[in-house]
């Protein structure tokens, strides 16, 4: 090779390796530009540059990341089924066994969120019984147990964070919760006896309400059966004894769902603000 | 040879920077994307591309159309008063202008048939046109000119909606309240709430019972509470077959209008096919 054709053959390896390198570059460059603004929570915008970046990025280089960055984008905009549609990109354009989990696991996060709690366990059962996942366990049991705090299922929740490891910081939590909450069954239970339901809800007030209407028409009842006034017997009895009886019933069972809504509620947003944990 | 690799370098120098930077921003990559979003169906992120760059007759149209689809139609009839009547989509613009003003006020279209108009679009507007009729208080047209200008396919959805409108199946709300003074609980069970005309009627008859028998026993007081009750019982339900029979006609014009809107949705309010995606 003469001297002219090594420096030409030198000149045209660099304009080559530039020209492809400043190409990369626009490219690399859109990405973190489009990065900054999700970093920012400019998540439409982020959204809209992600977007352009893989509609002119013919190689697919980005395909995976800028998927997965448009699919926690419109997370934040709470749109989840657009979400999902963009993690379920990300995942079919995955490069590894890793980036396919983290794909599946934000979409299960997604699914979390929504309360769709069948599906949920359904994704990460598959997840479970995938053997190139056996070493996920934990971190599988981890969102399970998050799958039941959304769903109202705070026992299973527990048991599923124990599974991690024995008196985990949300199994206690959980746990807690748990044996806080109010039973329905039992209130209506109580209730037989007119107020008690009411006071188990810690509801005295309503209980004594309660106590003096069904004295007051069972005493009316029984009085117009003891003076042989059948017929107003059973209309006061039936019209309204019975009505407040049954209402009261009903009133036990509707404070005890109201206050463990309440109390799921704050237990809910305590771990929004205070739990430092990973989170859907 | 030196001039020749001076030559090679000066032109690799100056072509370089052009071919080698991808330009996101130029005019025609951001059409090119808007595009791309329009036909993703991401009608606001398409929308705001075109904004960026300058405007011609198609964009405009599909801007327009983008905030129709986004259900912004005083956004989309805004843009329909920047449209130029010699834009080659002035005609379907029309079009889609009445659909708008259709689904933000339900009336009949006042609007006259354009010059510019081909065969189809013709159609489309006397299609829309009639059918909007059914949205005024009271149609004025006979059958068969009304269902004239649908094909086989609508003719017979038309040809109900047009009795539905002229023969509603309303219940006279006098007569239900006349009913319910003469037998309690009748009104009701003419408007069609069986379960409540039987209990008006049992609650009132019982009551009204209850009062003669107290009163027969000489227990006064208690007879007037059942006759204050009865009365209450026997005014109610003369007034609650009136509210009913409103109701049931309320619904009736409900269910008319939402039945018409949906069978508008279906057929796309007649308007043509617009593919921009092909």
């Amino acid at each position: 090779m003469t001297s002219v054709s090594k420096i030409f053959f030198i000149l045209f390896f660099i304009l080559n390796v530039s020209y492809r390198t400043l190409a990369q570059n626009s490219f690399e460059h859109q990405f973190n530009f489009a990065n900054e603004l999700y970093a920012k929570g400019k998540y439409f915008d982020a959204v809209t540059e992600l977007k352009r970046l893989l509609f002119f990025d013919v190689t697919g280089k980005f395909s995976y990341e800028a998927n997965k960055i448009i699919g926690l984008s419109y997370k934040q905009g709470a749109k989840f089924s657009d979400a999902i549609h963009y993690f379920s990109l990300a995942e079919l354009n995955a490069d590894s066994e890793e980036e396919v989990y983290e794909a599946r696991i934000e979409a299960i996060k997604i699914n979390i969120l929504r309360r769709t709690t069948e599906r949920t366990l359904a994704l990460l059962d598959e997840l479970r019984n995938d053997e190139r996942y056996s070493d996920k366990s934990d971190e599988l049991n981890y969102w399970t147990g998050w799958a039941y705090i959304f769903s109202d299922k705070w026992e299973k929740a527990s048991i599923s964070f124990s599974a991690i490891v024995p008196g985990h910081g949300l199994a206690l939590l959980c746990d807690s919760l748990a044996d806080d909450l109010y039973n329905p069954t039992l209130a209506k239970t109580l209730s037989l006896i007119p107020g008690a339901g009411q006071f188990y809800t810690g509801e005295y007030i309503s209980g004594l309400i309660s106590i003096g209407w069904n004295v007051l028409w069972g005493y009316l009842t029984i009085n117009a059966f003891m003076e042989d006034r059948i017929f107003d017997g059973l209309v006061i009895g039936t019209l309204l004894w019975w009505r407040f009886y049954s209402g009261n019933i009903q009133n036990a069972e509707k404070f005890a769902v109201e206050k463990n809504l309440e109390k799921t509620n704050n237990a809910l947003q305590y771990l929004k603000n205070n739990y430092d944990g990973e989170k859907p | 040879m030196k001039n020749y690799l001076i030559i090679f370098f000066l032109v690799s120098i100056s072509v370089s920077p052009q071919t080698t930077s991808f330009d996101f921003y130029s005019p025609e990559n951001i059409k090119k994307f808007a595009d791309h979003l329009f036909c993703e169906a991401d009608y606001l992120r398409a929308i705001e591309q075109y904004g960026l760059i300058s405007k011609d007759c198609t964009t405009d149209f599909k801007v327009m159309l983008g905030y129709s689809l986004l259900n912004l139609y005083q956004e989309s009839n805004e843009i329909f008063k920047s449209i130029s009547e010699k834009s080659k989509f002035y005609s379907d613009a029309y079009l889609l202008s009445l659909k708008n003003s259709l689904l933000m006020k339900p009336a009949s279209v006042s609007a006259q048939a354009i010059k510019s108009f081909d065969s189809i679009q013709l159609n489309s507007f006397n299609k829309l046109k009639t059918i909007s009729m059914l949205f005024d208080d009271e149609l004025s047209i006979s059958k068969d000119k009304f269902i004239s200008p649908f094909d086989e396919n609508d003719i017979n959805t038309v040809s109900l909606f047009y009795d539905m409108k002229t023969k509603p199946l309303y219940k006279s709300p006098a007569l239900a309240g006349v009913m319910s003074a003469v037998i309690p609980g009748s009104g009701k069970m003419y408007v069609g709430e069986w379960g409540d005309g039987i209990t008006a009627f049992l609650a009132t008859g019982l009551l009204a019972f209850l009062a003669y028998d107290n009163f027969r026993a000489d227990h006064t007081t208690r007879a007037w509470i059942f006759t204050g009750l009865g009365t209450f019982f026997y005014a109610g339900n003369i007034y609650g077959s009136i509210a009913s029979a409103q109701i049931f006609n309320a619904k009736i014009n409900f269910e008319f209008n939402e039945g018409l809107k949906l069978f508008l949705e279906q057929k796309n309010y007649f308007l043509p096919e617009y593919d921009f995606c092909k």
